[in-house]
């Protein structure tokens, strides 16, 4: 993995511990590449991705000095969109940094 | 449509609250998922007295499945057709493992937006939060509402005071900024990888 492909999961995982902090003990999700964001077998309401989505757009605009959107009109043309897994989510955002 | 009909949507539908659902609805605002909510009332019997009570100048809901599964509620109340406003309130997801996958939530929020600046002709929608409540204060911003102020002390919750902080949103805003956002979440909650 690249340093910048390090940097994005790292930022998305901050992101998913950060929603941890907000559930109880039994509702915590596990972080991994495979872990399902939005869809079968999600781990998340929609209510927890917008958190997700919003911590995670704060950091990267933070870390790469520059707006970052992960929902605009580039992520709503994409089929599927880009919140079904943090692999699926990752790629998106590298793509968008590139 | 009148607005104490069912409201339909693609996941869920805001289906008018009534008696049947005040033993649900009392529990979920005991739960510790209401937590950041003002205290309910204090019984069963309370709670149908409280559902019974409602002014004509609120529209409260149960939002459910399409299955027909009561997952959550919200309201639209203060509603004012002379100044052209509403305060959205009462959102609660009582059953959080239901929904999980499913743009439930978004949209409940989007088919009482609809209520509100399509069917009701309402210019602007308002709502305070518990200081506390962070999760909620992200999804109201990212669903287009803006921070308008901030009333210091004003809530006595979870055993602390609390700052409400005031959030609207306009017509115009909700069609040009929380409406794209709505779609992208309920398009995510249709993709192949969706359960709907």
């Amino acid at each position: 993995m690249n340093e910048l492909a390090a940097q994005v999961q790292e930022a998305i995982e901050q992101a998913l511990r950060a929603l941890n902090e907000e559930r109880g003990p039994e509702e915590q999700i596990e972080i991994h590449a495979q872990t399902c964001l939005f869809g079968e077998a999600s781990v998340l309401d929609s209510l927890s991705l917008v958190s997700v989505i919003v911590d995670l757009e704060t950091s990267l605009s933070d870390m790469f000095d520059r707006a970052i959107s992960l929902t605009d009109d580039r992520a709503m043309s994409r089929d599927p969109v880009p919140f079904t897994d943090v692999g699926a989510l990752k790629a998106y955002i590298l793509e968008l940094l590139a | 449509m009148a607005a104490d009909e069912t409201h339909p949507g693609e996941f869920v539908d805001l289906v008018p609250l009534a008696q049947e659902h005040a033993e649900l609805t009392y529990h979920w605002r005991k739960s510790a998922r209401a937590v950041h909510l003002n205290e309910g009332a204090a019984s069963i019997e309370q709670q149908r007295a409280w559902i019974d009570s409602r002014p004509s100048s609120e529209k409260n809901f149960v939002i459910c499945l399409k299955t027909g599964t009561p997952v959550g509620m919200l309201s639209l109340i203060g509603i004012d057709t002379t100044h052209g406003h509403a305060e959205s309130a009462r959102f609660l997801i009582g059953d959080e493992p239901a929904v999980r996958g499913i743009p439930a939530a978004v949209e409940a929020m989007k088919l009482l937006y609809t209520l509100a600046f399509e069917q009701l002709g309402l210019r602007r929608v308002y709502g305070t939060i518990a200081s506390d409540n962070v999760m909620m204060m992200k999804w109201q911003k990212f669903l287009g509402m803006k921070e308008e102020g901030r009333l210091r002390s004003h809530y006595f919750i979870n055993g602390r005071l609390q700052d409400a902080v005031m959030f609207g949103i306009l017509a115009d805003e909700y069609r040009s900024q929380a409406l794209p956002r709505m779609n992208l979440l309920i398009t995510a909650g249709r993709s192949p990888a969706g359960r709907a």
